[in-house]
This record gives structure tokens, C-alpha cells and sequence, in this order.
């Protein structure tokens, strides 16, 4: 399942803004098709580390290699971007235009695709995610979990080689959290490569295929999910873990 | 003494005129006014020199009276460039740097107002910040902008009232020129009035429509 060559690859990254060091040599190595779940306190850098691969945030220092080509803000960023799909968690559907829009905009502009292909495309991604029958709708028209699974479906659009999600399900109604997460899964089994940020452990253990867990800016503890959650070996994790399972 | 309708009355085909050369002069200050002012908002709002250049040209238009710039133009200029400048392109000129500079504020203002999450997600599919600035951000901002807008129109279209020093026979200088024949200021200002509060109201009007229009669309 998991190649040689990673498919992203973190070397000792640092971060911080002003005076607060958010990032303190992160080093970590995501194989292609592997879905790595993120866990850890708030404040911990979990986001920091997901927005410094897309170059969201510019690191301080150190190296990211996307299938063995170093990100370089002055030479590929674009390109790289257009390989990293993003979810946030705040969704951020651009709410002037259709779901289908939302959707269909970037792949034409940034990767050229004719309208109909990205049309077509894009309505073969919504009934993936089961919002088949939104395509005409405004994002302001839907649930939260609409919206994040349309996001998905943007995201997926550009046909990235990795996903990230950051806290995708947060800011969801309880019931409504099971449906993004479905899609998730279902993206996982198809092989997609993911790196995920979220606090919700049943997918972390049934979806991962290893869990990170960083605190105070460093990656304490790694390992398969059965692994960390049952037997974590660092103090920190285990006290990190006895508060939220 | 006696108030004289019939003077009110009489006076409105030429104040009417010059209602037009207002109503025309403003229309064309709003429409540079709002390419310089785009233009200059971002430019605000970006990294490179241009900031500072929009900003000296904001900071300079605002603190200092629309007269004093219309004097700039039509009495200052020609002496720089060696040959006069007529009282309408002159008049044209002052209106649209002008409200280039209040429309700059304004559009700035959209454009901070929109959540940061939006450029976020639109560089993150590998969009560039132009892409992104004319697809995702200018269009939200655009309703944003729609109600402060209108009254930076409503605002020149009295303001244009001060280019009457340059001798532009638009509605006030028409007022001015009445006066001068009639002797009779009070029913000739109070239709003068009139006819500035017949046109900020449809303006008004006007953009209270657009702006449910806009409201609509979502
Ligand atoms: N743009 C920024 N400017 C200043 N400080 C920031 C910025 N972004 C994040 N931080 C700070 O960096 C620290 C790490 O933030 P980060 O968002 O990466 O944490 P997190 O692990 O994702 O936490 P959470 O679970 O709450 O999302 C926090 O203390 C946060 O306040
Ligand atoms: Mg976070």
C-alpha cells in the first residue's frame, strides 16, 4: 500500500508568529494511498503544519517534498497547490456562485479543463458525495454537512494527488458529521492519499492508517491507530488521550 | 413681498439644462471614479510600491477640498503642460480624481471585509491572487460595496456643484445666471433645490433596487 517514495515528505519544519514558535522541527513522511490522521491539543500546530504544505503559511525553515519535488514558493507552488486539495473547516464555499460553480471554477481556470468536462466532472464528484441533486443550488441553500461534502467535491475536482482536511467536521451539527465523514472513508478505500486533522477518534482508528500525535509543536508520538490509542508509549499522548477518548 | 411660483416655474426648462450637464458630469466622474477607485483600492491593499503610490494619492485627494483640486486642474495645470484645458474636461478631470480616491476607501473596505478564508480556499486549488481578486473576492465585495457607493454618487452629485467656479454652466451656475436677470434668489435656490433632491432621491431609489437585486441573487 505504501511505495518507496513518499508522497509527502516534511523535513524539520519550523514555524512561528512573532514571538510564539508554533512549529519546532516537524519532520514527517506521508506514503502514497496512506491516510494519516493528526491528532493533538489545541494550539498544538496541527493546523500550522497541514497550512505550511500548501504554503498557506511560509515556513521558517525546512523542506517539504511533494512526490520527491521540493516545494518552492518561487517555482511550483501553483502546481503544488493544484496537487494538494484542501478542506477546511469553516468550508468556505465561495457563496456567490452554484454549488456547481464552486466546483467547476478552478479546474477550468487553473487547469485549463473546457467547460463541459469540468461540468461533467464535477457532477460525477457530487454524486459521489451524494448532492447530486444540489448542483443549482448556493451554498447558503445548504446544511453544514452539505456544504463540507460539497467542499469535498471541489477539492477533489482538481484532481489532487493528496487531500488535507483540516478539522473538517467541526464545525458540524453532531448529526450531521457521520455524512462527511462517510465520504471520507469512501475516499480512503479508493486509495486516496490524506492527511487529516480531526479530534474524531472513531475514524482515526477505523479510517488511519497511522496516527500522529503532536504536541507543543513537535510530533510526540506516531503509529498505527490500534497502537497509540490502546498502548501509547509517551506520557504526553496518554494524558492527551485519557481527557478526550 | 410675495413668493413667486410662477418664477420657480419659469426658471425650470433652463435649470433643467443645466440639471443635465450635472447629471452628466457626475455620470462620467462615477464611472472613472470607479476604475481609478478599483483600481487604487487594491493597490491599497497590496505589497508592492503601488501601495504607497495609492496611498498618497488617497491620503492627498481627502484632505483636500474638491475646490482647491478643481483649481489645480483647470487653473494649475495648464501652466505645466503648456496648453488650457477646457472647463468641461477640466471638470471631468477634478470629479473623477476625486471620487476616485473616496470609491478607493470604499472598495477597500469591501475587499477587507471578506473572510480571509475565501482567498484561503481559492489559492489553495492553485488559483493566483489575480484569479482570485476578480473571481472570488471582487464579486462578493461588489455587494458590499453597492450601498456605499451610492451615496459617494449621491455625494458628487452635489459636489459637482463647486465645478460651477469654472464657469460650467451646470445646474448651479444656471441658478447663478437666472439670479443675475430675475433678482429673485429665493424661488430660484429653493428650484435649484428642488431639482438636487428630485435627482439624489432617484439615485437612491435606484440603488435601494440594485441592491435587493444583488440580495436576490444569493
Ligand atoms: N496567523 C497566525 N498568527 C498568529 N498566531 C497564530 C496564527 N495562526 C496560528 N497561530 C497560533 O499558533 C498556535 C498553533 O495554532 P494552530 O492553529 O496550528 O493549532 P491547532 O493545533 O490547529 O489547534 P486547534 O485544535 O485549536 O485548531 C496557536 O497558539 C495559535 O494561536
Ligand atoms: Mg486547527
Amino acid at each position: 500500500m505504501v511505495s518507496r517514495q513518499p508522497m509527502i515528505e516534511v523535513r524539520n519544519l519550523y514555524k512561528r508568529f512573532g514571538n510564539l514558535e508554533v512549529l519546532k522541527g516537524v519532520s514527517l513522511s506521508v506514503g502514497r494511498g496512506e491516510v494519516v490522521v493528526v491528532i493533538g491539543p489545541s494550539g498544538s500546530g496541527k493546523s500550522t503544519l497541514l497550512r505550511c504544505l500548501n504554503y498557506l503559511e511560509t515556513p521558517d525553515s525546512g523542506q517539504i517534498f511533494l512526490d520527491g519535488v521540493e516545494v518552492d514558493p518561487k517555482r511550483n507552488l501553483r502546481q503544488v497547490r493544484q496537487e494538494m486539495g484542501m478542506v477546511f473547516q469553516s468550508f468556505n464555499l465561495f457563496p456567490h456562485m452554484k454549488v456547481l460553480d464552486n466546483i467547476t471554477l478552478a479546474p477550468q481556470k487553473v487547469r485549463g479543463t473546457d467547460k463541459e468536462s469540468a461540468e461533467k466532472l464535477a457532477l460525477e464528484l457530487l454524486a459521489k458525495v451524494g448532492l447530486a441533486d444540489k448542483a443549482h443550488s448556493y451554498p447558503g441553500e445548504l446544511s453544514g454537512g452539505q456544504r463540507q461534502r460539497v467542499a469535498i467535491a471541489r477539492a477533489l475536482a482538481m484532481q489532487p494527488q493528496v487531500m488535507l482536511f483540516d478539522e473538517p467536521t467541526s464545525a458540524l451539527d453532531p448529526e450531521m458529521i457521520g455524512e462527511v465523514l462517510e465520504v471520507m472513508k469512501k475516499l480512503a478505500l479508493e486509495g486516496s492519499t490524506m492527511i487529516v486533522v480531526t479530534h474524531e477518534m472513531g475514524f482515526a482508528r477505523e479510517v488511519g492508517d497511522r496516527v500522529v500525535f503532536m504536541d507543543d509543536g513537535h510530533i510526540i508520538e506516531e503509529g498505527p491507530p490500534r497502537e497509540v490509542f490502546s498502548n501509547p508509549k509517551q506520557a504526553r499522548t496518554r494524558e492527551f488521550l485519557s481527557k478526550i477518548l | 413681498m410675495s413668493f413667486r411660483w410662477d418664477l420657480v416655474w419659469s426658471s425650470m426648462p433652463m435649470l433643467l439644462q443645466g440639471a443635465r450637464l450635472t447629471v452628466q458630469l457626475t455620470a462620467i466622474a462615477v464611472f472613472f471614479g470607479v476604475i481609478i477607485g478599483t483600481i487604487a483600492g487594491i493597490a491599497r491593499l497590496s505589497k508592492g510600491p503601488q501601495k504607497y503610490i495609492a496611498a498618497v494619492y488617497i491620503d492627498f485627494i481627502r484632505g483636500t477640498p474638491l475646490l482647491v483640486q478643481t483649481f489645480i486642474v483647470f487653473y494649475g495645470l495648464p501652466g505645466i503642460i503648456g496648453q488650457p484645458i477646457p472647463a468641461y474636461t477640466a471638470a471631468v478631470l477634478a470629479l473623477s480624481i476625486n471620487s476616485g480616491a473616496y470609491v478607493a476607501e470604499i472598495v477597500r473596505a469591501g475587499i477587507q471585509a471578506i473572510d480571509k478564508g475565501q482567498t484561503e480556499a481559492a489559492l489553495s486549488l492553485g488559483m493566483t491572487s489575480a484569479q482570485t481578486m476578480r473571481y472570488i473576492i471582487l464579486p462578493q465585495a461588489f455587494r458590499q460595496i453597492l450601498p456605499p457607493l451610492g451615496n459617494e454618487f449621491i455625494a458628487l452629485l452635489k459636489d459637482s456643484s463647486l465645478v460651477s467656479v469654472i464657469a460650467l454652466e451646470e445646474l448651479v451656475r444656471k441658478g447663478q445666471i437666472i439670479i443675475g436677470r430675475t433678482f429673485r434668489p429665493f424661488e430660484v435656490w429653493l428650484a435649484v433645490a428642488l431639482i438636487y433632491l428630485v435627482m439624489t432621491f432617484s439615485v437612491s431609489r435606484i440603488v435601494d433596487f440594485l441592491e435587493k437585486r444583488v440580495k436576490n441573487g444569493v
